[in-house]
């Protein structure tokens, strides 16, 4: 392959790999938390992270992560505290940390201003060896965390307040996410962009919440997606000469569109094929059970109930429960 | 569950005492002066209607409420300074258990387990037993590998249930677990608490109708604008909060219970 001749495209895929797998394992947690838009506050904090770094001549990254971090925890003191709601302190962490961002830059002597540009769209071939071993590093501390703590941050994100009632920590496991947010954004900063940065942690999640069937799964099944369009993405980016943030995240979208509009077209034809098959006895006014006043009647795997003579069987979808007719009683009722 | 309770559950075999205690959110008290003393293995309903105050002293004694002033000790310690908050199980108010990941049965019940498991300690054998046989006594063991969101409501908040059973605690807290839950839902649930309260686990049900578990609850507690109106048996107990007429609590006692034996069975 020509692209792998290159020792800056080699660097480029291996953080494109990197960022691909770690950016869905923290965002299917925000997902669950409803917090999607974290990873983008955090991504604004991060670069008045940059412009320290650039104006104190140290490596941005590392003046990224610091802020990133912090900027984490103090907005989990934040909503902990209570009397500021999440959403007001996302904004505060959002414009407090692009305003910042842009006012320190702009105080760097001439010489030293960096291109914004490149942080805020990625550049991902400009990414040093030192740089790639920073983000291994990075990515390594991530995964191990997320392999530790995934059940115990699943229970927070799921339900905060019986997590509270039943002693997990909750503070500590809230802080905790945040930090893995903001080494994700540090470490996601080169490739796809401080602005696209979320992008790369929701829609992989997004697509496998479609397909998972549980929690586990969603989460591989949305690192593996994640890992295929970041690394896709790079490579496409290569041979087009486009921004390899901006086509990473077009990439996913395309990928998020086709597998929702599968996943509707398929549960369509269900739906048909079984209005189809049996008689369906929609609006019942009452649910069948123990006590209801219709006889229960076993059938094969399931329990009818003798509605008039003929028989109901209780059909559970999404939108509640309705019931498909299985033939008289008397009779033998074929099930679909 | 078969898994005894752990001895000593609390200093004189008390799970719960409030004293001149007075619970709310903020500085805004919601429950004033409210005394009451649960034994351990008494099974408790907390009645009233609609903004008496019921949930905020149960959400009191799970530390998701403040103690504004008095005094409130579940197992044995002060409810801020609980260490073994593990011991408490608690379904929540709540009537679906589908986030926006999907999650199957399993893992929802798996939390149940966590808080006993320290920080970083993952499930065990014991553990996944505990779950399995959670599941298996609200009834939806062939449902165990299935999405949640793809079971009823009432199933879902069996899922609830099963959860807080999982943890195998010494004191459950329940909020609220017969509202908008099917009949069949109901006497499944009556059935689970005989066998939980059997086991000696101390039952603290939030309600506003006590009559499908009247075969399981003995005491009635009912709060009214705030402040503990009743304190006895539950048969005893007039209508909660005297605005609202409930016919399953003018029925004769042996009737319901009577009725929940023969019922209890077909449910599950």
């Amino acid at each position: 392959m020509e692209l792998l001749e290159y020792g800056f495209m080699q660097r480029a895929l291996l953080a494109s790999l990197m960022v691909g797998l770690v950016a869905p394992a923290v965002g299917v947690f925000l997902v669950q938390r409803r917090l999607s838009l974290l990873g983008d506050g955090l991504g604004h904090v991060a670069l008045t992270g940059v412009a320290v770094g650039v104006l104190t001549a140290t490596a941005p990254v590392g003046t990224a992560l610091v802020a990133a971090v912090l900027g984490a925890v103090l907005i989990e003191l934040i909503r902990a505290r209570g009397r500021t709601s999440g959403d007001v302190a996302l904004a505060v962490l959002f414009y407090g940390g692009i305003a910042g961002g842009v006012v320190l830059l702009s105080l760097a002597p001439e010489g030293r201003a960096t291109n914004l540009d490149a942080y805020l769209f990625g550049a991902i071939t400009t990414t040093s060896t030192a740089d790639v071993a920073v983000f291994a590093v990075i990515a390594a501390v991530v995964v191990t965390v997320v392999w530790l703590l995934g059940q115990r941050l699943y229970a927070v994100s799921d339900d905060e307040e019986y997590a509270r009632a039943v002693g997990l920590p909750v503070l500590p496991l809230n802080v905790v996410l945040a930090a893995l947010v903001a080494s994700t954004v540090v470490l996601s900063m080169r490739v796809v962009g401080l602005l696209l940065i979320s992008a790369l942690m929701i829609l992989p999640s997004a697509v496998a919440q479609l397909l998972g069937r549980s929690f586990r799964q969603t989460l591989l099944l949305a690192c593996g997606i994640g890992l295929v369009v970041s690394v896709s993405g790079t490579s496409a980016s290569y041979y087009a000469g486009t921004p390899s943030g901006g086509t990473i995240v077009l990439l996913a979208i395309a990928v998020f569109l086709v597998v929702s509009a599968t996943v509707a077209a398929r549960e369509t034809t269900a739906r048909r094929r079984h209005r189809r098959r049996v008689e369906v006895h929609a609006a019942h006014p009452h649910e069948h059970g123990a006590g209801c006043g219709h006889p229960a009647v076993p059938h094969g795997d399931h329990v009818d109930y003798d509605h008039d003579g003929h028989l109901h069987a209780p059909h559970r979808t999404g939108a509640g429960v309705h019931y498909d007719e299985h033939g008289a009683h008397a009779g033998q009722g074929g099930r679909p | 569950m078969s898994t005894a309770p752990r001895p000593e559950p609390g200093r004189d075999g008390v799970a719960v005492r409030l004293r001149d205690a007075t619970i709310g959110y903020g500085d805004v008290p919601i429950v004033c002066g409210a005394d009451l003393t649960v034994r351990h293995g008494e099974a408790v309903a907390v009645l009233g209607s609609n903004g008496s105050g019921k949930t905020t002293l149960a959400r009191g004694l799970l530390g998701l409420a403040t103690v504004l002033d008095g005094a409130v000790e579940v197992l044995g310690a002060p409810v801020g300074r609980l260490r073994e908050r593990d011991r408490v199980g608690y379904v929540p108010q709540r009537h679906t258990v589908s986030g926006a990941v999907p999650a199957t049965v399993r893992e929802v019940v798996s939390v149940g387990r966590l808080p006993r498991l320290g920080l970083v300690r993952r499930l065990g054998r014991a553990d996944r037993a505990a779950v399995a046989e959670a599941v298996a006594a609200v009834g939806l063991a062939d449902r165990i590998s299935d999405p949640v969101a793809s079971l009823s409501g009432g199933q879902q908040r069996r899922v609830l249930v099963a959860r807080a059973l999982a943890a195998q605690p010494d004191l459950l807290i329940m909020d609220e677990p017969t509202a908008g839950v099917d009949a069949a839902s109901q006497e499944a649930l009556a059935g689970v608490l005989a066998g939980v309260s059997a086991a000696g686990t101390t039952l603290l049900v939030v309600t506003h109708e006590s009559g499908p578990l009247a075969g399981v609850l003995t005491r009635a507690v009912v709060v009214d604008h705030g402040r503990i109106d009743y304190d006895g048996p539950l048969a005893e107990a007039g209508p909660p909060g005297g605005d609202c007429h409930h016919p399953a609590e003018d029925a004769p006692t042996g009737y319901r219970v009577d009725q929940l034996r023969v019922t209890t069975d077909g449910g599950l």
